[in-house]
C-alpha cells in the first residue's frame, strides 16, 4: 500500500487512489458484515418484529385469527385502560413506587463513592467495596429470600427478637407503607454500592492538585466535595439521571413479583406483573399490550424531553 | 498536610457508615448459613443469630432429596453455560465490525441497536413471537431472547476502538484480515472487558427468573431461581389457617427457605472473589470511555 514516487503528482492519482481504497473498503466489509448476521438477525427478530407485534393493542386479538387477521377495534383497549380503577390504580402506583425508588436510590450511590473516596486506607476500601458490590449479583429471589427471613411476621427474625424484649409483631410486608419503605430500602441495598463504581471511575479523574490548593486556602472537606467534587462528576449525575428518568414508567419485575403478597397488592401490582397475570395467565392479549405500550411509549418521551433538558445544559446524551 | 479537627471528625464519620453498610450486605448471609444448619428448635425460638444452635444438616439432605432443587441446579448450569457462551459470541461478533471506522452504514445500525435500549415490544408481544417460533419450553427462548445486552455491546464495541488504531492498521498492512485481526490482536488486547461481560451475562442467567417463568412452563426444564421461588411463597402466604400446621412441618420448611437461598448464593460466592478485579477495571474502563 506503499505510495510509489511515480503516483505522486500525476492528475489521474487521486481519481486511482480513490478508487482503491473504495475497493479495499468494499472488501474489508464483506467479512464484518459476514460477522454482523446473527446481530442482525437477533434484533430484527427478538427486538424489532415485537414492535410490529404491538399493533394487536389496536386489535381484538386471538390466537385463531393470530396478529393480523384479528379484528381492528381502534383505541378501543386504551379507552378501557384510562376508565377503569383497576387498571389508573396500577399505572399510579408503577408511578409511585419508581418515582420513590429515584428519589431515594439515585443519590445513594453518588454518596457512597463521595464517601468511599475519602477512605485512604487501600485494603479497608477494597474491602468496603467488595462487600458492598456483591448484592447486585443475587437475583432478586435471593433478596425477597432474606427480606422474609427478616421481617415475615410468622418466624421472621425481626419480629423473634421484638417478641423476646415484649413487643407485639408488626406485620411489615402486610402494611402498604412498611411494605414500601422495605421494597425501595431491598432496591437501595442491592444496588447502591455497584452502581457507585461508575461514580467512582469519574472521581478518579479529578486533578488531586485542585483538593490540595483548596485545602491551602482553609476549604474544609465538606466544602472541597461541594465545589471540587460535586461538579467534577456533574457530567455523570446527568447522564445517569437521563437513563434513570427514561426508566420512570417501569418498576423491576423481578423485584416487585418476588417481593409483592397479596395483602399489599392494591400498591403493589404495577404494569409488569399484571401484563403477566392478566395478560398472559388470562389471557387478556389486547388489553395487556395497550398498557405495555403505554409504558414504553411515556418511557421514550420521558428519556427524550429529559435529554432535551440536559442538551439545554450542553450535557446531552445524545 | 493538617487536617482540622472538624475533618477528621468527618472522615471518621465516613469510616463509620461505610463499616456499618458493608456489614448490613453480610451479615444477612451469616444470619441465613447459621438458620440453614441449626437445629430446627434453635431456629423457631429464635436463638440462631449469627452463630449456629445445635448443629443439624438434615434439611440440605431433604433439599437435594425430597425437592426438584438439584434436577433445577443442573438447569440453572445448562443455562448460564449455553446462554453465556452464546452470547459472548454473539456479543463479540456485533461489537467488533460496529467499532470498525470503515463499516458501510456504521452510525445507522449503530443506532438502530441503540433504539432498542429506549422503546421495545414489550412482553407480550416478545412472547408472541416465541410462541410463533416454537421456541416455548426450549432454552433457545432463553438463550436467544436475551442473545445480546445491547448495553454490554456498546461497551464492548468502544473498548475495541479504545485499541490504538497503529496496532490494527500495522497488522492489516502485514496482510491480515478481518478475522484474524479480531483473534489475533483485538481481543487478547480485550481481556479485561471480556471477563467483565463474561461474568455479566454468566450472572444474568443464572439468575434468570421472569424469562423462565414466561417461557418455560414445564417445571422439569426450569432452574434453580425459578424453584427456590416457589419454595419461598408456599411459606410466603403461610396464613393462620396455616399456623395450625404440624410443627415439625413449618420447622423444615422455615429451613428450607434458608437453605434454598445458601444453595443459590454459593456459586456466586465462589466466583466472585475471582472475577472482581476484573469487572471493576473492566467498568471502570468502558465507563469512561462510553
Amino acid at each position: 500500500m506503499k505510495i510509489t514516487p511515480a503516483a505522486v503528482g500525476t492528475d489521474q492519482a487521486p481519481a486511482a487512489k480513490e478508487a482503491f481504497y473504495q475497493t479495499k473498503r468494499f472488501r474489508q466489509n464483506i467479512p464484518l458484515f459476514a460477522m454482523l448476521i446473527p446481530g442482525v438477525l437477533y434484533y430484527l427478530i427478538f427486538r424489532y418484529a415485537p414492535m410490529g407485534g404491538l399493533v394487536i393493542a389496536f386489535k381484538d386479538y386471538n390466537f385463531h385469527d393470530g396478529i393480523w387477521s384479528s379484528p381492528w377495534v381502534g383505541w378501543k383497549y386504551f379507552e378501557i385502560l384510562f376508565q377503569s380503577n383497576v387498571t389508573l390504580q396500577i399505572i399510579w402506583n408503577t408511578l409511585n413506587l419508581s418515582v420513590l425508588n429515584l428519589v431515594f436510590g439515585f443519590p445513594a450511590p453518588i454518596i457512597i463513592a463521595i464517601a468511599l473516596n475519602e477512605v485512604r486506607k487501600t485494603w479497608l476500601k477494597r474491602w468496603i467495596q467488595t462487600v458492598i458490590y456483591l448484592p447486585h449479583f443475587l437475583s432478586w429471589v435471593i433478596v425477597a429470600g432474606i427480606v422474609l427471613t427478616l421481617f415475615s411476621i410468622e418466624g421472621g427474625t425481626v419480629n423473634k427478637l421484638l417478641g423476646q424484649w415484649g413487643g407485639e409483631p408488626v406485620p411489615f410486608l402486610y402494611r402498604a407503607d412498611s411494605w414500601i419503605a422495605i421494597f425501595i430500602g431491598s432496591g437501595m441495598w442491592k444496588e447502591m454500592g455497584f452502581s457507585a463504581i461508575i461514580y467512582l471511575a469519574a472521581l478518579s479523574s479529578i486533578d488531586p492538585s485542585l483538593y490540595e490548593s483548596a485545602g491551602m486556602d482553609g476549604a474544609g472537606k465538606l466544602r472541597q466535595i461541594w465545589h471540587i467534587t460535586l461538579p467534577g462528576i456533574r457530567p455523570t449525575i446527568i447522564l445517569l439521571l437521563i437513563l434513570g428518568v427514561g426508566r420512570l414508567m417501569e418498576v423491576g419485575f423481578d423485584q416487585v413479583y418476588n417481593l409483592q403478597n397479596p395483602t399489599v397488592l392494591e400498591k403493589a401490582e404495577v404494569i409488569s406483573t399484571y401484563v403477566y397475570k392478566v395478560g398472559l395467565q388470562q389471557a387478556q392479549f389486547s388489553l395487556t399490550t395497550a398498557m405495555g405500550l403505554f409504558e414504553s411509549f411515556v418511557g421514550l418521551v420521558l428519556v427524550l424531553s429529559a435529554n432535551a433538558l440536559a442538551r439545554k445544559f450542553d450535557q446531552g446524551l445524545f | 498536610m493538617r487536617e482540622s479537627i472538624g475533618g477528621k471528625f468527618f472522615v471518621t464519620f465516613i469510616h463509620i457508615i461505610l463499616i456499618l453498610i458493608s456489614l448490613t450486605c453480610i451479615l444477612p448471609f451469616v444470619h441465613l448459613v447459621a438458620l440453614s444448619v441449626s437445629s430446627g428448635h434453635a431456629v423457631d425460638l429464635g436463638q440462631v443469630l449469627f452463630w449456629p444452635v445445635g448443629l443439624d444438616f438434615t434439611v440440605y439432605n431433604y433439599f437435594f432429596e425430597n425437592t426438584p432443587a438439584l434436577r433445577a441446579f443442573t438447569n440453572s448450569v445448562i443455562i448460564t453455560l449455553g446462554g453465556t457462551i452464546l452470547s459472548m459470541l454473539a456479543t463479540v461478533l456485533t461489537a467488533y465490525p460496529l467499532s470498525r471506522r470503515y463499516l458501510y452504514a456504521r452510525k445507522p445500525i449503530t443506532m438502530a441497536a441503540l433504539f432498542t435500549m429506549l422503546f421495545g415490544g414489550g412482553m407480550i408481544p416478545t412472547y408472541l413471537v416465541m410462541n410463533s417460533l416454537h421456541l416455548i419450553n426450549t432454552y433457545w427462548s432463553l438463550w436467544l431472547g436475551g442473545l445480546i445486552s445491547t448495553y454490554n455491546m456498546l461497551i464492548m464495541k468502544s473498548y475495541f476502538e479504545s485499541v490504538p488504531g497503529e496496532v490494527a492498521e500495522s497488522a492489516q498492512i502485514d496482510g491480515c484480515g478481518e478475522v484474524r485481526l479480531l483473534m489475533r490482536i483485538i481481543l487478547p488486547l480485550s481481556l479485561p472487558m471480556l471477563a467483565t461481560l463474561t461474568l455479566f451475562y454468566g450472572v444474568g442467567y443464572w439468575n434468570m427468573f421472569m424469562s423462565v417463568i414466561l417461557y418455560i412452563n414445564e417445571t422439569s426444564l426450569q432452574n434453580l431461581t425459578v424453584v427456590v421461588q416457589g419454595m419461598l411463597q408456599i411459606q410466603g402466604n403461610f396464613n393462620m389457617a396455616a399456623m395450625d400446621m404440624m410443627q415439625q412441618q413449618e420447622m423444615v420448611s422455615e429451613k428450607l427457605k434458608a437453605v434454598g437461598v445458601v444453595v443459590m448464593v454459593v456459586p456466586m460466592l465462589v466466583v466472585y472473589p475471582f472475577l472482581q478485579k476484573y469487572f471493576v477495571k473492566g467498568i471502570m474502563l468502558g465507563s469512561i470511555k462510553g
